[in-house]
């Protein structure tokens, strides 16, 4: 399914062969995710992300808003999301920009929802556990990627990695 | 006769005085040369890294050309042989990190990382020593060989508890960081770096500084963190002596559902961070200390939030740091 996903966005897929994707795209989280992925990795290496460390997100979001303002036909994708999709399918062959855009936004306020049903929830009451039982690999990669003198950073990356086999 | 012996005794008192003082400036100078000398001499060489009990092998090739620094770092390990070295490079104040993906073993990946610059090995020492100062005398100790140089041996001594000392060796000739050991108030070594090999480049030849490229390889950047500068209502009310915020980020770590904050403090040399972020409610809470070689982990439970604190430095520090975070409250007119 992901391939498929992937071939889509190459435009390597027909709107025919895509019309069962969009259709998970849009009710399935892992897709809707992928979908979103997808489309980072590929700003990424397009080279879109500067080397100094930005926020990919706000980024992200903001240029999907952009295309958003300049994309006057975002009422379509309501009646895309109808089941008479199928038999309307031709009227979008010229519009697949807007598909993306449209699944931009669903993933980001996906993923905004997840972020704020997270923040608001009450914290657990699960009893604490002794942080000696696992090492936070992920911390200690986050430190030493930021601490501005290191010697560890990108060794300890590797023998963790090794570890981990 | 008294006061002749009074004076020949404050003339002595003065001379060694002033002789101490110009040691301890003449260990800075020495420093400050070592510090300019990995930024500025081109060099081939091997280094080897100890932190616990965690070992590993680094080839290093550095070229300072034209003011603009080149070093390729090749980690000497099991990856070489499948034919994917680990790669990091760095150009100025970028850093690539080209790697074999590491959750699985699906070798056909290639990880490319893009991170800020650092004062990666041997550029261990700021070019700036002044905020060192405040935190550590220095003291000029024997000469060594070090890698088959002579090194001088100088030593950085922390006034208080909250930082390791450190013991340098400099080349006598380059002022090149040889060899480096953390060492904690016991005077145990818990962090060493050395080169045991190591020669000065005379080409201007360019030709190592890319990456192995295997087209038939599926090459992914990673996007796992993400970073912004952000100001936030986290306060840390008594940081230990000499350590200032240097940054402050948000980033997404992998694993984790929700952004998480991190703060980063130095004292120069020194640095830790400090992560926090909601606790979510499948994940139990993690309290407690742990330590790996120089490594001290703290973590701790404040108001509902998760706090983590990781340096290369004693306990007493990430634990003070831990215990002295505090929401601030936002006033309503603000």
């Amino acid at each position: 399914m992901k391939n498929q996903l992937s071939a889509f966005m190459d435009g390597e897929l027909s709107i025919e062969e895509s019309a069962h994707l969009i259709t998970s795209a849009k009710t399935g989280g892992e897709l809707k995710n992928c979908w979103a992925q997808y489309h980072i990795i590929g700003d990424a290496l397009r080279g879109d992300v500067g080397l100094g460390g930005v926020n990919m997100h706000y980024d992200f979001t903001s240029r999907v808003m952009t295309a958003l303002e300049l994309e006057p036909t975002v009422l379509a994708s309501k009646l895309a999301a109808t089941p008479k999709f199928a038999s309307q399918k031709t009227a979008y062959k010229t519009s697949t920009k807007l598909w993306s855009v449209a699944a931009s936004v669903a993933a980001v306020m996906f993923v905004g929802v997840m972020v704020f049903q997270q923040q608001f929830s009450q914290p657990e009451t699960l009893s604490p556990v002794e942080i000696a039982q696992s090492v936070p690999t992920e911390y200690l990669q986050a430190h030493q990627a930021a601490a501005p003198s290191s010697a560890a950073y990108y060794i300890q990356n590797a023998s963790f990695a090794e570890t981990k086999k | 006769m008294s006061l002749a012996i009074f004076r020949l005794a404050s003339t002595l008192l003065l001379s060694v005085l002033s002789a101490q003082s110009f040691a301890a400036d003449d260990a800075w100078l020495m420093l400050q040369k070592t510090a300019y000398a990995a930024r500025e001499l081109n060099y081939q060489g091997v280094f080897a890294y100890q932190n616990g009990k965690q070992t590993r092998s680094v080839q290093i090739t550095h070229m300072n050309r034209d003011g603009q620094e080149m070093t390729r770092n090749l980690v000497l390990d099991a990856s070489l042989q499948a034919k994917q070295p680990r790669e990091v490079f760095s150009q100025g104040n970028d850093i690539l990190i080209v790697s074999p993906k590491n959750e699985s073993n699906n070798t056909s990946t290639v990880v490319i990382e893009k991170r800020r610059g650092q004062n990666l090995f041997p550029a261990m020492l700021p070019t700036d020593l002044q905020a060192l100062k405040t935190s550590y005398t220095t003291r000029v100790l024997a000469t060594e060989m070090v890698a088959g140089r002579g090194t001088q041996v100088i030593e950085l001594i922390a006034n208080d508890s909250y930082r390791y000392s450190y013991k340098i060796w400099a080349d006598a000739e380059f002022g090149l960081l040889l060899k480096m050991t953390l060492l904690d108030s016991n005077k145990q070594t818990v962090e060493q770096i050395e080169f045991t090999q190591l020669s000065m480049l005379n080409s201007r030849d360019v030709n190592w500084f890319q990456p192995k490229i295997d087209v038939k390889k599926n090459y992914v950047t990673d996007i796992s963190t993400p970073v912004s500068h952000v100001d936030t209502n986290w306060i840390v009310a008594e940081l230990p002596t000499g350590y200032v915020k240097v940054d402050h980020v948000i980033l997404n770590l992998p694993g984790k559902s929700t952004p998480v904050d991190q703060m980063i403090f130095s004292d120069g040399i020194a640095s830790v961070s400090l992560f926090i972020e909601p606790i979510s409610k499948a994940v139990r809470p993690k309290t407690g200390h742990m330590v790996i070689g120089s490594t001290n982990i703290c973590a701790n439970v404040t108001d509902g939030y998760q706090i983590t604190v990781v340096g290369e430095v004693p306990a007493a520090t990430v634990l003070q740091i831990a215990k002295a975070v505090t929401f601030k409250k936002q006033t309503a007119s603000k």
